[in-house]
């Protein structure tokens, strides 16, 4: 049992990797045959009045001018002892220019997820108990609303209220100048931006939740749980809730990179230095090594996400046992 | 002696389950049919029945056996694509979910033309929907029914319009697969009506499988019963009713609901150990055309 | 014996898009305590919805527009959810056509039929409701109780779920069993197995049973009584013996006529002509007028009432009205004549 338990994960694991490989070969070739001149991002304006012969020197000294696959072997074994290259534009080591952005985007992303993933719950249930009465109605239509409203626009719309009328909330920023470790503060400067991303992403899963628990809710199992005599209080959350949990689960694993990558736009609106304004920089300006550790960091999230998702799924889910016995109903039922 | 159109020899197929689990649907299973005649297959549900029409229709292939059908191998892919053609027309198939069967999307007209128009086949009845009315009308509906969708008709006459596409072929054999199990009694009894009148009509030859006795009693000529994907009992049905052989068939028989109170209460369900069915047995001759699965004599315990 | 329920007049709709449709259509029947009660129709007649109006489990588009139903002397027609909680499952409890999908997937069986006694015993000691869980599963027979109390509904059969869904509606003793076609989806020796457990517990017990079903053969092994229903009206009633032996209602003689095991040999089947009408608009007059061979002119227009042929069986037909002609039934003795 033990074995097959190892062997089930590191199945997983083996995937994970070889995704990850595969994924890094990729954006390595397609960033390096994109048009433009990664020159540009180190020297700015210099490169303009540059000499052939200093080119060459620059691309020599920067790594460049080697074919591709040998520039991906040397990325590929540095990148193993834990040196992913310097930033072209920041004239720093990736890790230094991304940790501290990094840390800003999860607070934003991480917990907007958390969010989002309660608050839907909540309204689901809500929804769904109050089926086609006015409540479920206002909650749908005002959900179908929000969701149309672009992101940029609901946000310049809550700056100008929270920000610029009433003056309680900042407009930008993570941290107010030299505030960096108050925590106060940083919840502050979070508000907007959150409220913003949890807005947007939160109708969708929302409904979804609704239309899951309603499927239950005529299932014929809580008929039967009806007729003995069950509250509609127990049998919602005994029954429905717990067949709906796995799979909503899995499709909020499956919906982390997506809600991730919502806080992009979110980020330039309010200025908050996370990493989606910076990736968007890093492929402009050919960073590229830059721009590897962004992607693979995001591939790693969004395959992550997905692996756990089915994990969930195949490991939670007795229902996914049941389908894997229903065919071998036959062979090895009790009757 | 009449012609033998079908001939089914040790037919077995398995599904696999896992890697290390394989199901045996149907074991060494064997049987012929005569030109004209209805032969019913009955069983209960994962006895393999469903899976012996689906092998005969060429909708599995079968793991092992051969099934003849006017002396050709249908299991050859060979032979198969040789005689495509004459096997795609002449064979046809009812399914018991007519919801599912019918396309929803497609009027009744063009559902019963699709087959001809597949075989590029010249309508007896000059047009394609001259001869839809006509094929319609053989099974009790009107013209009116032609521009209808199958969601609009009621479950016997989506079963109608499911008769009605498989006799457009004029085929010379039809595979019902439970064709009246999810209608009502009365729908039944017209159903069944109108396959006993067609069948006497055109005297194609009709394999009927079903679940419910009472049925294939009343219809069918011969009948073979099915137990684990084995065939444990082939008799004329008459003769099968009246003096059944294997223990299984004797289970089988004494579960019909009899509609009489006095007698059904009376009824005492027989019992019959699927664990006697043991791998080795062959099928031995009781007495005329009467055929029992027994145990094979001498095989030491 | 006192009437343990009694119907009156019940007339349930749903409201639709296209209209009000009338599936429950002034139907009155009493049921005795300890008796099996059976209704007989075709799908669409209305009586899985009778039913489910009794017991209140009928979705919020369907309205009891008129008519009462009194419980052991207590009319409850106008009881809401919360009083219905108490007596379901306690008073009345059901069990589904198909237990695939009555189970929930995600419970073990031994843990759903625990939450079935729990409802109406919430101080129960852990061990004593595993031990009636136990027990339960006896009375139903599944054999070797405490190993399958942990398993799945997937690991059962058919029969075994249906079984478990029985101990599941028997958890609280309720005093009536509504059985919505509790054997259609079953193979027929796993049917007989379960009439014959519901003929048993009825004994053991004696719970008041209502079988729906569509199959007259089904319904002979264990009624006492029999309804039948059509186009959401009961058009016949009695025991089980008039019924079968000495039907009166042309729709009953159409019904026993089209089984197979009727039939003569060579003959073909008889069939009711024509379609059940649409209960959205239902006719005026006797609904099976126009499918009725034995039809007189007042049954297009007027609507029979139940005419009393004894004390225990009633038929709405208008041909048993003094001065309809006298109609010789074509089966007679459970035969065809």
């Amino acid at each position: 049992m033990i074995r097959r338990e190892f062997l089930y994960y590191g199945k997983k694991l083996l995937v994970f990797a070889a995704s990850i490989l595969v994924l890094s070969i990729v954006v390595f070739y397609v960033a390096r045959l994109a048009p433009g001149d990664p020159l540009v991002s180190y020297y700015s304006d210099r490169v303009e009045k540059m000499s052939p012969e200093e080119r060459a020197w620059a691309e020599e000294k920067l790594g460049l001018s080697d074919p591709i696959h040998v520039q991906y072997v040397r990325w590929l074994s540095g990148a193993l002892h834990g040196d992913f290259g310097i930033s072209f534009k920041y004239k720093a080591d990736v890790l230094e220019v991304i940790r501290g952005r990094l840390v800003n985007t999860l607070l934003l992303g991480g917990t907007g997820v958390i969010l989002i993933f309660g608050l839907a719950l909540l309204l689901g249930i809500l929804c769904a108990w109050f089926e086609d009465r006015w409540l479920d109605r206002i909650i749908c239509k005002a959900g179908t609303i929000i969701s149309c409203i672009p992101e940029f626009w609901l946000s310049l719309v809550a700056i100008l209220i929270f920000a610029v009328w009433l003056r309680v909330l900042p407009s930008s920023g993570a941290y107010s100048a030299g505030k960096s470790h108050d925590i106060a503060d940083r919840i502050i400067h979070l508000i907007l931006p959150m409220s913003i991303v949890v807005v947007e992403h939160l109708w969708y899963y929302a409904y979804m939740i609704r239309n899951k628990i309603l499927e239950e809710v005529r299932a014929d199992y809580v008929l039967l749980a009806k007729s003995k005599g069950m509250s509609r209080r127990k049998i919602m959350f005994r029954h429905c809730l717990r067949n709906v949990m796995p799979s909503y689960l899995s499709i909020m694993a499956i919906s982390v990179p997506h809600i991730l990558g919502g806080t992009y736009i979110v980020e330039t609106v309010f200025s908050y230095p996370g990493i989606g304004a910076l990736s968007y920089e890093s492929a402009r300006y050919q960073d590229y090594h830059l721009l590897m550790l962004l992607c693979i960091l995001t591939g790693a999230v969004v395959i992550l996400c997905n692996l756990l998702a089915q994990v969930i799924n195949e490991r939670i889910d007795p229902r996914i046992r049941a389908n894997e016995a229903a065919e071998m109903l036959e062979v090895k039922q009790i009757g | 002696m009449s012609e033998t159109i079908l001939d089914v020899q040790h037919l077995t197929h398995q599904f696999r389950l896992t890697k290390h689990t394989t199901i045996r649907a149907v074991d060494d299973v064997s049987f012929q049919l005569q030109r004209g005649e209805i032969f019913g297959l009955v069983g209960e549900s994962g006895s393999g029945k469903s899976t012996v029409a689906r092998c005969i229709m060429n909708l599995y292939r079968p793991a092992g056996g051969r099934i003849f059908y006017r002396g050709v191998n249908v299991c050859d892919p060979k032979q198969y694509r040789m005689h495509k053609n004459m096997l795609q027309t002449t064979r046809q198939m009812i399914f018991q979910d007519s919801t599912s069967s019918l396309n929803q999307r497609m009027t009744v007209a063009d559902i019963i033309m699709e087959p001809m128009a597949i075989n590029h086949i010249a309508p007896p009845g000059g047009s394609l929907r001259a001869e839809a009315e006509r094929q319609l009308h053989d099974v009790g509906m009107d013209a009116s029914y032609l521009n209808k969708y199958p969601p609009e008709l009621s479950g016997g006459m989506r079963q109608r319009v499911a008769i009605a596409r498989a006799l457009s072929m004029e085929p010379d054999f039809i595979v019902a697969d439970e064709p009246i199990a999810s209608l009502d009694v009365s729908i039944q009894a017209q159903i069944i009506n109108l396959f006993k009148h067609l069948q006497a009509e055109h005297g194609f030859t009709f394999l009927f499988i079903a679940h419910d006795l009472a049925v294939v009693k009343y219809l069918c000529d011969r009948v073979g019963v099915m137990c684990h994907g084995k065939l444990v009992e082939i008799a004329p049905a008459a003769e099968l009713f009246a003096h059944p052989a294997h223990p299984y068939t004797k289970l089988l028989l004494s579960a019909v609901p009899i509609p009489d109170p006095r007698l059904e209460r009376a009824r005492v369900l027989q019992t019959f150990d699927p664990s006697d069915l043991q791998d080795t047995g062959e099928m031995r001759e009781i007495c005329r055309d009467h055929f029992a699965r027994m145990p094979v004599e001498g095989v030491p315990h | 014996m006192a009437e343990l329920l009694e119907v009156k007049n019940l007339s349930v709709s749903f409201e639709t898009a296209q209209g009000e449709i009338q599936a429950v259509r002034d139907v009155s029947f009493s049921l005795k305590s300890g008796e099996v009660l059976a209704i007989i129709g075709e799908s669409g007649c209305g009586k899985s919805v009778l039913c489910k109006s009794i017991m209140k489990l009928l979705c919020n588009k369907a309205r009891i527009k008129s008519g009462s139903i009194t419980v052991d002397g207590v009319d409850i027609t106008r009881y809401r959810e919360r009083d219905m909680q108490k007596l379901r499952g306690r008073l009345f409890s059901m069990v589904f056509q198909d237990p695939m999908t009555a189970l929930n997937p995600t419970m073990t069986v031994g843990s759903q039929i625990a939450e079935a006694v729990r409802v109406h015993h919430p101080g129960m000691s852990r061990d004593a409701v595993y031990q009636r869980v136990i027990a339960l599963m006896e009375l139903v027979g599944i054999e070797r109780p405490d190993e399958r109390y942990g398993l799945y509904p997937y690991h059962f059969s058919g029969g075994m779920r249906q079984r478990s869904v029985m101990a599941i509606a028997l958890a609280s003793a309720p005093k009536i069993l509504f059985a919505d076609e509790p054997t259609t989806s079953l193979d027929v020796t796993i049917q007989a197995q379960i009439l014959d457990l519901l003929r048993d517990i009825q004994r053991k017990l004696g719970t008041a049973t209502i079988l729906v079903s569509h199959d007259l053969g089904v319904v002979a092994r264990i009624a006492d009584r029999i309804a039948v229903m059509y186009a959401g009206k009961i058009v016949e009633i009695g025991t089980a013996e008039e019924i079968y032996y000495d039907p009166r209602h042309p729709y009953t003689w159409g019904l026993m006529m089209a089984l197979p095991a009727y039939a003569k040999a060579g003959e073909p089947l008889y069939t009711i002509p024509g379609m059940p009408p649409n209960l959205l608009d239902p006719p005026k007059g006797d609904a099976f007028a126009c499918r009725n061979a034995y039809a007189l002119a007042i049954d297009y227009e007027e609507m029979p009432p139940m005419f009393k042929v004894s004390d225990t069986h009633y038929a709405a037909t208008w041909l048993l009205d003094e001065r309809a002609p006298k109609v010789t039934p074509p089966l007679r003795g459970g035969r065809n004549v």
